[in-house]
C-alpha cells in the first residue's frame, strides 16, 4: 500500500488529529487516525462505506468523544471539552448532515436563520439578508416559506448546506453533500465549495463517493480504510498511484463479472 | 454484545446495573438542567409555546378529571355517610381528599399521559432524525433548548392545573350533594370550609411542582435516549408515560408522609 505523507507544515496546522481511536461496543471504527488539515485547504475524505468517515467528522465537531487520541483545533484540545465548553468552537464550524437534519417544526428560512439567531444577532434585516444570500447560493430562495417535509431529499440537503454556511464559519464539514443529487446540482455544490474557499478562505472537509467531485474540488485526498489513513495526497498523486485497491476504488471496479 | 448464555444471577446483576444506571442518568439530567437554569439564557418564546401546549392545552383533561372525581367521591360519601346520618358533613372529606390526594395525583397522571407522551415523542423524533445533533453542532445545548422551556412551563402549569381540578371537583361535588341528594347548601359549605385550610392548599401546590418535575425529567430523558427509529420512539413514549405515572404514585406516598410532618391534617377548631 502506498502511503504518501503530507507535506511538512510550516506552521501549526488548523486541525491536528493524532492517534484517534473509537469503537462502538466491539466494532472498532477508528484505529489510530493521524491527520493534519491546513488553513484554507479543501480535503476530501474517501473510502469504503462504514470505514468511519462520518465518525471522524463527528469527532471534529464534538458530537462523538474519542476513546483515545487527541484533536487540536486551532490550539484548543477539543477531545476533552465539556458540552458547554464546545459552544465557542462549534460556532466557528459549519456541519452538513448526511440527511440535512433540518428542524421539521421550522420553515426553510427559519432553519437557515437558526445559527444567526442563536449567535444573538438582533438585527432582523441583517438576518433576512444573510438567509437570503445563503439560500441564493444553493438556488432555493424561492422555497423560503416551505416546511422541510415538503422538500425533496436533494433540496433538504441544500437547505442543510445553506444553514451550514450562513454563520460564515472558518471550516465546513460536509457529510456527503452531493449524494442523491442530480449531476447539475452536484456541479453547483462543487462550485460552491470552491467559491467559499476562494472568496472566504474557508477550510473544507468533504466526505464523498463521487469521484468526479473529488478531482474537481480536492486540494488533498485522504482515504480511510480499516480505521486508519490509508492514503493522503493530491488528486494527481491519487490518479497516478500504483496501488490496485486505490485504482479499483477510483474506477468503481468490484472485481465481479456478470 | 457477546452471545454467551446468561444465568439468572447474571441477569439479575444486569437488571440491577441498568436500574442504577437509569437513576444516574436522571440525576445527571437534573444537574444539567439546574446548571442550565443558572447559566444559560431563558428562551422566552419557547417557554411561552410550552406554557400554551402544556398549561392551556391540558385544561379540558384536568377539568373533566377533577369534576368527575369530585362528583363520584361526593356520591360514594353520601351513600355511606347517610347510614350514620352525617351526610351533611361530606363537603369536608371531599375537599380535604381533593386538595391532598385526588386533585394532585389524578391530574398529574392525566398530564403525564398527555404531555409526557408528547415530550418523549417530539424529543425522541428529533433524536433519531439527528436534529438534536444538529442543535449541538450549532453550539446549542439540547438541555437549554429542549428541556428547560418544558421544565419551566411544567413547574408553573402543574400547580395551576391542580388548583383548577380542585375547583371543578368541589363544584361537581356541590352539584351532586346539594342539587342531587338535597344536602343543605349552607351545611355543605360550612363543612367544606371548616375542614380545609392553607396546609391542605400547600399540599396540593407542592405536590404539583414535584409531580411536574418528575414528568418533565422522566419524559425528556426518554426522548433524549431514544434510538432505533420509529420503534425506538414508540418505546420511549410508552416508557415516558409508564415511568412517570409510577414515579408519581410512589413519590406521592412518601411525599404525603413528609408533608404531613410539616403541614399536619387540620384539626377542627
Amino acid at each position: 500500500m502506498t502511503t504518501h505523507s503530507s507535506p511538512q507544515a510550516k506552521q501549526r496546522p488548523f486541525i491536528r488529529i493524532r492517534g484517534l481511536y473509537k469503537a462502538f461496543d466491539s466494532q472498532k471504527v477508528l484505529q489510530g487516525i493521524d491527520l493534519d488539515i491546513e488553513h484554507g485547504e479543501t480535503v476530501v475524505l474517501i473510502g469504503p462505506s462504514g470505514e468511519g468517515k462520518s465518525v471522524l467528522l463527528k469527532h471534529i465537531i464534538g458530537l462523538l468523544q474519542p476513546d483515545a487520541g487527541s484533536i487540536d483545533f486551532d490550539g484548543i484540545l477539543i477531545g476533552s471539552l465539556r458540552e458547554r465548553e464546545f459552544t465557542a468552537v462549534r460556532r466557528r464550524m459549519g456541519y452538513l448532515f448526511q440527511n440535512g437534519a433540518l428542524f421539521d417544526s421550522m420553515t426553510v428560512a427559519q432553519n437557515v436563520a437558526f445559527p444567526l439567531a442563536e449567535a444573538r444577532i438582533k438585527d432582523q434585516a441583517e438576518i433576512d439578508k444573510r438567509v437570503h444570500e445563503a439560500l441564493e447560493v444553493v438556488e432555493l430562495s424561492e422555497h423560503k416559506e416551505k416546511m422541510p417535509i415538503n422538500l425533496s431529499g436533494g433540496m433538504r440537503k441544500r437547505v442543510g448546506i445553506a444553514r451550514a454556511i450562513v454563520g460564515r464559519p472558518e471550516i465546513i464539514l460536509y457529510d456527503e453533500p452531493t449524494a442523491g443529487l442530480d449531476p447539475i446540482v452536484t456541479d453547483v455544490i462543487d462550485h460552491l465549495v470552491q467559491r467559499l474557499q476562494k472568496r472566504y478562505k474557508v477550510t473544507s472537509l468533504v466526505i464523498t463517493h463521487d469521484m468526479s467531485s473529488v478531482f474537481k474540488i480536492a486540494d488533498r485526498v485522504v482515504m480511510l480504510k480499516n480505521g486508519v489513513v490509508a492514503f493522503t495526497g493530491t488528486p494527481e498523486q491519487l490518479r497516478q498511484s500504483s496501488d490496485p485497491f486505490l485504482q479499483d476504488f477510483i474506477a468503481g471496479r468490484s472485481g465481479m463479472t456478470s | 454484545m457477546d452471545e454467551t448464555p446468561r444465568g439468572p444471577i447474571t441477569a439479575l446483576g444486569l437488571a440491577t446495573l441498568n436500574f442504577v444506571a437509569y437513576f444516574g442518568q436522571l440525576g445527571a439530567l437534573v444537574v444539567e438542567s439546574a446548571e442550565s437554569l443558572l447559566r444559560a439564557r431563558l428562551r422566552f418564546r419557547l417557554m411561552l409555546q410550552q406554557l400554551v401546549a402544556i398549561g392551556f392545552g391540558s385544561q379540558v383533561v384536568v377539568i373533566v378529571t377533577g369534576a368527575f372525581t369530585g362528583a363520584v367521591f361526593s356520591a360514594q360519601s353520601y351513600f355511606k355517610f347517610k347510614d350514620f346520618g352525617i351526610e351533611s358533613t361530606l363537603g369536608g372529606i371531599v375537599s380535604v381528599s381533593l386538595f391532598r390526594e385526588l386533585g394532585p395525583v389524578l391530574s398529574s397522571l392525566l398530564v403525564a399521559g398527555r404531555v409526557g407522551a408528547a415530550m418523549a415523542a417530539e424529543i425522541g423524533t428529533m433524536k433519531v432524525s439527528e436534529q438534536i445533533d444538529a442543535l449541538r453542532a450549532m453550539g446549542v445545548h439540547p438541555v437549554d433548548y429542549l428541556v428547560i422551556p418544558r421544565f419551566v412551563a411544567m413547574t408553573l402549569s402543574m400547580p395551576l392545573l391542580i388548583a383548577e381540578a380542585i375547583v371543578f371537583g368541589l363544584g361537581a361535588s356541590w352539584l351532586v350533594a346539594v342539587l342531587g341528594f338535597g344536602i343543605p347548601d349552607s351545611w355543605f359549605w360550612y363543612h367544606t370550609i371548616e375542614h380545609t385550610n392553607l396546609q391542605d392548599f400547600a399540599f396540593a401546590m407542592i405536590k404539583g411542582v414535584v409531580f411536574g418535575i418528575l414528568i418533565v425529567v422522566i419524559s425528556c430523558h426518554q426522548g433524549m435516549v431514544a434510538s432505533n427509529g420509529a420503534v425506538g420512539v414508540g418505546r420511549s413514549t410508552t416508557r415516558a408515560v409508564v415511568f412517570s405515572s409510577l414515579a408519581i404514585l410512589i413519590f406521592n406516598f412518601f411525599l404525603t408522609l413528609l408533608l404531613n410532618h410539616f403541614f399536619p391534617m387540620g384539626l377542627v377548631t
